[in-house]
């Protein structure tokens, strides 16, 4: 009876913890079919009286929205894939190879992780209007190409690898390089799904840093865009909210879908004793 | 292939060295077990010969290359591991065929041979699970036939048994001679179990303290050991040693009395104690007392008090319950005497008219 009790209790505890993450989504879907006026009313109204479909081809039409969509992809992409591989090397340098100083340089870089993001705007903005990259994809992806968190998570992973498995590709015939690609890092499957997932869902939703290196509509991101509906006349919040909506649909569709791949990914054995 | 190992020394730290001038050659074709306690330096000789250990002085040689300097991947040889080492996310048919990709071999060929070496170690139903879904003993024949899949010029296994239950390691060890015999290729076995190594081996290198003990054949190691330390590390039970003093007065006139004086302890095998005279192989008769007895299944054991040592014989069977005081004969065949430095100086068949 306490057994049943209790379980009812956790589902409870799940069930509110659930609510709570849903709210703000169903708020926006809510919000964007509804009409201006509604939008503001109190008591707030869930259910609009006809549902303004509209919202949303009247939000993709008041900003550049498919080349949003095209620059926050090139962005999401590129700073995903090149981080990752630096992150992968990096990682593999500091869990197996020997060189001098290794735990010196680890320690540096571990040190970077403590300083706050907002303390490398000004820098990083500085050298890279030195270097003409601002306004440009450059200045959206480069400062992006390498995370120590990254290196980090992945060292970890690479470290608790057996010994005996990479002594076992190099009697096979593997070099470092092919004992890297084709065993270490299908192996950590599941911990470079985690860090990938990671780092789209940061790099779709950076706002900061794109807003302060863009000035065209043409190099703009999507998360930058969305402030069209915000101007000196008062939010839109009806198209706003629209606009969020479809700016999260690939994210939600990729969470799903990696999801799926994080429980499957899991890959432990080939290991006894 | 020949291995050869000359004046090879290692050492980790600088400091001590786990293996002291080692001087060896294995031959052609042969399976070779280096047996020894825990830290006696087998699984570092097998590292050194694989190459994932380079000596700290010596020369290694395969054939009449020396391979000194060669790492792991040059010298192609194929290796299992104790905990099998299979790459967990390949399935058992890419397992197999890994080294084969490493060589570039082309995926049609390095399929058709990865399926045959499959076959040759019964895994050829297997070959679409990955090795997490394995049992242990199917781990271990895949590790095999990766360990082959390069046509190696040596098979090394480190301690391949010791993760199997009793049963599969009696099933795998005999696998492993098959397979052994079917190749032809140069194996070298580590284990830590005399019952293993005297069971598969051509030969038997007994390694402890950092240097080989005795290298013979699994019959000489038991009837002629080199040493006390061989006499003692070989045998189940554990061969009975006594001070020699003990035996000096039933010995004199038996043994030469120079060899009597130098002999520090002797070595008598439970299977060396029998109830019976029996005529030429017997050495000397003794007198005691058996305090205890017991069976277990077809195995029989005595003890016997001789002089005030303890000795166990596992042939007093039919006489012990009737009889406490008894005169009974050791064998000639199973009794040895070392002196005080541990070598041996009298027994073993080429001492024994």
């Amino acid at each position: 009876m306490a057994k049943k009790l209790s379980k009812v209790l956790l589902y409870l505890i799940v069930i509110l913890g659930a609510i709570t993450m849903l709210i703000p989504f169903l708020w926006m879907i809510s919000t964007s079919l509804k009409t201006a006026p509604e939008t503001i009313a109190v008591p707030p109204i869930w259910i609009p009286k006809s549902l303004q479909w509209g919202n949303y081809i009247k939000a993709w039409n008041e900003a550049p929205f498919g080349q949003y969509f095209i620059n926050s992809i090139i962005v999401t992409v590129v700073t995903t894939v090149g981080q990752l591989f630096t992150s992968i090397l990096a990682a593999f340098a500091f869990a197996r190879l020997k060189f001098y100083g290794k735990n010196i340089l680890f320690v540096i870089f571990l040190g970077t992780m403590m300083i706050p993001g907002e303390m490398l705007i000004i820098p990083n903005f500085v050298t890279l209007s030195h270097l003409g990259l601002i306004d440009h994809y450059g200045a959206l992806i480069l400062p992006w190409l390498a995370s120590f968190f990254t290196v980090f998570t992945l060292r970890q992973t690479f470290q608790s690898t057996p010994d005996q498995i990479y002594y076992a590709a190099k009697i096979d015939g593997a070099s470092d390089w092919k004992y890297l690609w084709q065993v270490l890092v299908p192996m950590s499957k599941s911990t470079i799904t985690a860090v990938t997932v990671l780092q789209v869902i940061g790099s779709w939703n950076a706002f900061m840093w794109p807003l302060i290196v863009t000035n065209s509509d043409k190099m703009r991101t999507l998360p930058v865009g969305l402030q069209a509906f915000t101007t000196d006349a008062g939010t839109q919040y009806q198209l706003l909210m629209a606009a969020s909506t479809f700016v999260i649909i690939p994210m939600v569709i990729l969470y799903i879908f990696l999801q799926k791949y994080i429980i499957a990914g899991i890959s432990k054995a080939g290991l006894k004793g | 292939m020949k291995v050869t190992f000359k004046d090879v020394t290692m050492s980790y730290d600088g400091k001590t060295d786990t293996l002291k001038d080692l001087n060896f050659t294995i031959p052609d074709g042969t399976l070779v077990s280096l047996l020894g306690p825990s830290g006696g330096g087998k699984t570092t000789t097998l590292n050194l010969i694989s190459g994932l250990l380079a000596p700290t002085a010596g020369q290694i040689f395969f054939g009449d290359t020396d391979m000194t300097k060669k790492d792991a991947l040059a010298r192609k040889v194929g290796m299992v591991f104790q905990n099998y080492s299979l790459y967990p996310h390949l399935s058992v048919l890419d397992n197999i065929a890994f080294p084969l990709k490493m060589a570039k071999v082309s995926k049609a060929e390095r399929h058709a041979k990865a399926k045959d070496l499959a076959k040759l170690v019964h895994v050829e139903d297997q070959l679409d699970k990955k090795p997490g879904a394995l049992s242990g003993g199917q781990q271990q024949r895949v590790a095999i036939a990766r360990a082959l899949a390069k046509s190696p010029s040596l098979l090394l296994l480190d301690e391949p048994l010791s993760n199997l239950d009793a049963r599969l390691r009696i099933e795998m060890r005999e696998e492993i001679r098959r397979i052994q015999r079917e190749t032809g290729v140069t194996t070298i076995f580590v284990t830590h179990d005399q019952d293993e190594a005297l069971h598969i081996s051509d030969n038997i290198m007994v390694l402890a303290n950092g240097s080989i003990q005795q290298f013979s054949s699994p019959q000489t190691l038991y009837d002629q050991p080199n040493n006390l330390f061989v006499a003692k590390f070989i045998g189940e039970p554990v061969i009975n040693t006594i001070p020699a003093q003990a035996l000096a007065a039933d010995l004199a006139g038996i043994v030469p009395e120079d060899i009597l004086k130098q002999a520090e302890t002797a070595g008598i095998r439970s299977e060396a104690l029998i109830p019976y005279d029996a005529g030429e192989n017997v050495l000397a008769k003794l007198h005691g007392k058996i305090t205890q007895s017991s069976k277990y299944g077809r195995e029989a054991t005595a003890n016997i008090t001789y002089n005030g040592e303890h000795l166990l014989s596992t042939e007093m069977a039919g006489v012990s319950g009737s009889q406490p005081e008894l005169d009974f004969y050791l064998t000639k065949s199973g009794f040895f005497l070392f002196d005080q430095s541990g070598a041996l100086i009298f027994g073993g068949e080429s001492h024994a008219e």
